[in-house]
């Protein structure tokens, strides 16, 4: 279905409902609880359903679905700006959808890091180097064996 | 119970992800020759190809033209996809990149050349390049990096608005010449309560309007004690009107003046 579309009454009769291109936008995200390997977390718009959520991925990315079940996030509208106005942040509708077959996900590391060799004499590296002289700088005394600054001597 | 309509896999490719956004090919043919689009009989090596090779850069090229979008596609669909989740995720060789190379969006100009099934099909390959940003997007605020290249996004967002406007250009001049009727959602002009002129889009219900009780206690005439108000109204629009016009003529006057005085000098 879309969002922000009025759907025409249906009546006893009345033919299927069809909207082509659909206006819905599934987001996924990184469980912050632990689900269990064939659970998959979304953000999808409010006025999406179950039975949407199971035609959209089965559908339009082919993956098998077996169940899935939603919640609405309230979020905060206490939050002030600076003209002491409360500002809302917006609700949004989860979904955790568990895959059929006997499939798992995994969320992957999608900015991994990387080490990138800077070229010698460059002003990347001559900020690196100084990063690093810093934390060495702030590093306690390793003599000392982990006691810390309190203990006077 | 909800049916949507969704033609075939084949947007799914990473070449329809490709397409999605590069409309002006950069680079030359070289990139290109891993996928030729006009010969059927490249299937085979394709289907060993199209796993390793991850086109960066346009492949609509000028050679082209003739052949429709589903044509070019159908060369080399691949019957093998079967990525599934992976696509809500940007190529792997992309991740941990801070930039992302993405080409120019679609213009109307360039939309309204092709046919309606391929607008439908470009619509869901624009969904799901949406998708898949809007997870990165996330992930980026949740890692608390940036996101690469968020300019992709209203690329995105520009080109299916601009795809939406042609479908509906063409639906207005469909239903303009099957039934003759300018609007889809049919409408009236009515005065509300304050004597403003409003158009009023009507609504579906499925009772008359004579038993609709929240209907009813809406008033759709203006009584005549509201008439000097209305009067009062017309006066200062018509105020504010002359007060514009007087205003643009005193700021042509000071800019000929100011210019005038200039050319004078030199």
């Amino acid at each position: 279905m879309a969002r922000r579309v009025i759907y025409p009454l249906y009546q006893l009769g009345n033919p299927q409902l069809r909207i082509f291109r659909t206006n819905f936008f599934m987001t996924l995200v990184k469980p912050g609880k632990e689900q269990p390997p064939d659970t998959v977390q979304f953000r999808i718009p409010m006025e999406m359903t179950k039975c949407d959520v199971k035609n959209y991925l089965e559908k339009i990315y082919s993956v098998p679905v077996g169940a899935v079940r939603t919640r609405i996030q309230y979020c905060t509208n206490k939050k002030r700006n600076h003209l002491s106005q409360r500002v809302k942040r917006p609700d949004y509708k989860v979904a955790y959808v568990q895959l059929a077959q006997q499939q798992t996900f995994q969320f992957p590391e999608i900015f991994p890091q990387k080490d990138t060799a800077y070229e010698p004499g460059s002003v990347e590296e001559m900020q690196d180097q100084f990063m690093q002289d810093e934390q060495q700088r702030q590093k306690a005394d390793p003599r000392r064996g982990g006691v810390t600054e309190w203990f006077g001597l | 119970m909800l049916g949507m309509m969704y033609c075939s896999k084949m947007a799914a490719t990473s070449t329809g992800r490709a397409l999605s956004l590069c409309r002006q090919f950069q680079k030359s043919l070289s990139i290109s020759t891993a996928l030729p689009l006009q010969h059927t009989n490249v299937l085979t090596s394709c289907k060993a190809q199209l796993s390793t090779f991850r086109p960066k850069f346009c492949l609509l090229h000028i050679n082209n033209v003739g052949t429709s979008l589903a044509q070019q596609c159908r060369a080399l669909h691949a019957s093998q996809w079967r990525r599934g989740l992976e696509e809500f995720f940007d190529e792997t060789p992309n991740w941990g990149e801070p930039t992302v190379k993405s080409g120019a969006p679609w213009t109307a100009k360039q939309l309204r050349t092709k046919s309606s099934e391929d607008l439908h099909k470009l619509w869901y390959v624009l969904l799901k390049e949406k998708n898949m940003l809007l997870t990165v997007e996330q992930e980026a605020k949740r890692q608390r990096v940036q996101m690469p290249s968020p300019e992709r996004l209203k690329k995105i967002e520009r080109s299916m608005k601009r795809l939406d406007t042609i479908v509906q250009e063409r639906e207005n001049a469909l239903r303009l010449l099957q039934t003759g009727q300018e609007r889809a959602r049919p409408g009236t002009w009515r005065k509300d309560f304050l004597g403003r002129t409003f158009w009023y889009r009507f609504k579906e219900y499925p009772i008359p309007w004579y038993l609709n009780r929240r209907y009813k206690r809406k008033r759709f005439f203006t009584q005549i004690f509201v008439d000097s108000f209305i009067r009062l109204r017309i006066e200062s629009h018509l105020h504010s009107k002359i007060l514009k016009k007087k205003a643009d003529l005193e700021n042509k006057r000071k800019l000929q003046e100011k210019f005038s005085r200039l050319s004078a000098r030199t």
